[in-house]
């Protein structure tokens, strides 16, 4: 009995059923080019499988309903595009400090406002590292093939759960849209590895939902099960009233760092790419990684040695492997389809300023031969 | 029915832990059993008192109007209350008139 | 015996953070006493509050409580009840949260006629922040951000609430707090959106330099606005104008709640019923 299975379906599509396979029990959200696919589907597979989606009022109506019905306990999700992040700003600020689990799929457009609508970008790297005002820890993935729409939104509701926050999961034009054969694991595949969040059995009066240790996440318990407390995004006590107290407020801000930073090898996937016997890398990521993959296999028909190191966890960037890689290599190429955005995260991360820059901002994706021809250059 | 004991043979009753010195319970008390007393350990300078218990007649309003859980009045079925007389009116406006403090305080 | 408050409160946190003598304070028991009566389990029960002083509402009551971002209490009760159709969402907010940056999801939010209860603590003004204009200040008091005199015109909470589709609406005083009582127990049984304007005092910040600078004053005049709705159809329509009636002013027992709907929509998916169509419904446009 096969663990995986052949589908034929939309990048956007894909999302929708990962979401639902994965336990998602509510959407909230409001049509905007090239995401609104990921609503129409998850309306109809939600209610076919008992849970419930809502085309909200506004973009931020949308992602606060997902969010109150995740306070109330079930996995929830929202899908937009680059205004709506910008619009959702603000409540992806409470979700985080309220610790509050959540998917948010953003399907990157041209921008920046109102930008290209139907086409590509990866403007939102840098938007996604900090959405929100104040100090945010991102947890970002970016899918890079078909098959990425699905796990790695799958992979992003075990996360979300895992460090009770948001996780914002980067699709693009392109791979939303792209129409083809992926190769996913099955629906029992996922369900049977699917981590909830941690929940509290104890008495009532020893519940301490934000009472953890310092690289912990908060246990939430779902409402209405007889352990009460509250929710706010203002500074908090352990059972979540709002405190203004000093060294409560040093801790929970450090908390929501440490959270994460203390447990990054959980969060680390890259992928490299014919990197073993390469002589120039190459770092991309979402679908512009398969105009890359594509130019290396041409590249080395004419005898150039190129290698891709394809982070799909964003953020936190794998800063010690491009640290290494940056030792490793002299010649690296960053190609994005913005003006650059991870390339300063790559150059923090290796610690130097000559890394070259492939960049296109104008709504079409690369071909692989832009990207022979740049390499070529150096 | 959320209840809890009264204290016995009192029609009311206060928390001064929690009385803010708003005032409000002095003014609809129609009997003029309530009035402010001087208090400096208070935010405000001023303390509830209950001054003449024996002319409450368990209308409720004060416990209605305080915003801050700090008044309670028994039940009608547990207690005796008065009828309201003229000179429990007089009292009360005179103690409206003396900004809610105490008479002769 | 008396009621005990404290069953229904975080007695740690009392005293609240509320000036001596708000309004909050009277709406936060009548509030109490109305779930009490109702007899509802504390388990069942979540109140969303927003930002401002009444948003401080939510976390004094031992219920499931959440505190939301500015003006989006509505949305994310919508959330919390779609998700849990059977449990109790009861949402309290100012006028600034639901009617000024909480405006279209309060409109919705009577649109789809969805089961929650929206207590607006009126108190024409933004209590909190000290004393700015918001959409129901009255027209020619002092703000701080007006302090010319306030020239912006004014909604009316309550037939925005009514037009906009809510299906319950009502105003009240805190001066009549077993009026007040009654209607919060009549809004939260009604089923569909419940919309109650508790018409509450600011002494502290818009009273102090409006004239009414103690709780008394300010209640005082919320009593010269104020009329029982009877009353308030008799008066001419120039002296409409500066009143705002009490009482019940909309029950509709009929309309579809949105969560019941969207039952239908789930059976239409699992294939226990055919499409909704035109012909399921009364009111079509």
């Amino acid at each position: 009995m096969s663990n995986t299975r052949e589908v034929i379906s939309s990048g956007n599509d894909l999302s929708a059923l990962a979401a639902v396979d994965a336990g998602c029990k509510f959407f909230g959200g409001y049509p905007i080019t090239p995401s609104s696919e990921i609503m129409h589907t998850i309306s109809d597979l939600l209610p076919k499988r008992g849970g419930a989606a809502i085309q909200m009022e506004d973009e931020i109506a949308g992602i606060c309903a997902a969010i109150g019905a995740s306070m109330s306990g079930v996995r929830s999700f929202t899908a937009t595009s680059g205004p709506g992040i910008s619009l959702k700003a603000e409540n992806l600020g409470l979700a985080q400090m309220a610790e509050v689990p959540l998917v948010v799929v953003n399907v990157m457009r041209g921008g920046p406002s109102t930008g290209l609508p139907t086409r590509v970008s990866q403007g939102d790297v840098s938007q996604a590292k900090n959405p929100s005002h104040g100090d945010y820890k991102s947890i970002t993935l970016c899918a890079g093939n078909l098959a990425e729409c699905y796990t790695e939104t799958v992979r992003a509701f075990n996360l979300a759960d895992r460090f009770m926050q948001p996780v914002i999961v980067l699709l693009d034009e392109t791979i939303g849209h792209m129409h083809g054969k992926a190769i996913i694991p099955t629906q029992e595949e996922v369900e049977a590895n699917i981590v909830p969040r941690k929940t509290f059995d104890g008495p009532a009066e020893e519940y301490r939902p934000y009472g953890v240790a310092q690289d912990e996440p908060a246990v939430l318990n779902p409402m209405f099960q007889g352990y009460r407390y509250h929710f706010t995004g203002l500074h908090h006590d352990a059972m979540g009233f709002p405190t203004e107290e000093i060294e409560t407020c040093r801790k929970l801000i450090d908390r929501l760092f440490l959270k994460v930073d203390e447990h990054v090898d959980e969060l680390e996937s890259n992928e490299e790419y014919m990197l073993d016997d390469a002589d120039i890398l190459l770092i991309g990521y979402g679908s512009a990684s398969l105009a890359i993959k594509e130019a290396i296999h041409r590249l080395r028909e004419e005898g150039i040695k190129a290698g891709l190191f394809r982070p799909i966890t964003l953020w936190p960037s794998p800063e010690k492997r491009m640290y290494e890689l940056g030792q490793k290599f002299d010649k690296v190429l960053s190609v994005e389809l913005n003006q650059g955005q991870y390339l300063e995260e790559i150059q923090r991360a290796m610690g130097r300023k000559d890394i070259e820059k492939l960049t296109k901002t104008n709504g079409r994706p690369f071909s692989p031969q832009d990207i022979i021809d740049k390499v070529k250059e150096l | 029915m959320s209840l809890m004991k009264a204290p016995e043979n009192t029609p009311v009753w206060t928390d001064e832990n929690r009385c803010k010195a708003c005032d409000l319970c002095v003014s609809v008390c129609p009997a003029g059993v309530l009035a402010m007393r001087y208090e400096p350990h208070s935010v405000l300078g001023s303390m509830i008192t209950v001054i003449a218990p024996e002319s409450c007649i368990g209308c409720n309003e004060c416990e209605l109007a305080c915003p801050d859980f700090a008044i309670y009045v028994a039940d009608k079925k547990e207690y005796k209350f008065a009828k309201l007389s003229d000179q429990a009116k007089e009292r009360a406006k005179q103690i409206a008139d003396n900004n809610y403090m105490m008479l002769g305080a | 015996m008396a009621f005990n408050y404290d069953e229904y409160l975080r007695t740690e946190k009392i005293p609240t953070l509320w000036c001596w003598g708000c309004g909050d304070g009277v709406i936060l028991k009548t509030f109490i006493r109305a779930i009490d009566k109702l007899g509802w389990k504390k388990d069942d029960v979540c109140v969303v509050s927003g930002i401002g002083c009444s948003g401080r509402f939510s976390s004094y009551v031992d219920f499931n409580t959440v505190h939301t971002t500015h003006g989006r209490t509505v949305a994310y009760a919508t959330g919390i009840k779609l998700a849990n159709p059977d449990k109790h969402v009861i949402c309290v907010a100012g006028d600034g949260d639901a009617l000024a940056i909480g405006g279209n999801h309060t409109i919705h939010g009577c649109r789809r006629n969805i089961d929650i209860t929206l207590i607006v603590i009126q108190n024409f003004i933004y209590g909190l922040t000290n004393s700015q204009t918001s959409p129901t200040t009255p027209r020619g008091f002092w703000t701080v951000s007006q302090k010319a005199g306030n020239i912006d015109p004014t909604f009316n909470a309550c037939k925005l609430a009514e037009a906009a589709g809510a299906s319950f609406v009502a105003r009240e005083t805190v001066n009549e707090p077993r009026k007040l009582e009654k209607v919060l127990i009549k809004a939260m049984e009604h089923k569909g959106f419940s919309f109650v304007e508790a018409v509450s005092n600011c002494h502290i910040n818009m009273g102090r330099k409006n004239k009414m600078a103690n709780a008394m004053a300010n209640l005082d005049w919320i009593d010269s606005i104020t009329l029982p709705k009877k009353k308030y159809d008799a008066l001419s329509e120039e002296e409409k104008l500066n009143y705002l009636p009490t009482g019940i002013l909309k029950e509709d027992n009929e309309a579809e709640e949105y969560c019941e709907m969207y039952e239908e929509i789930k059976k239409v998916h699992q294939g226990k019923r055919g499409k909704i169509t035109q012909d399921d419904f009364k009111k079509k446009l």
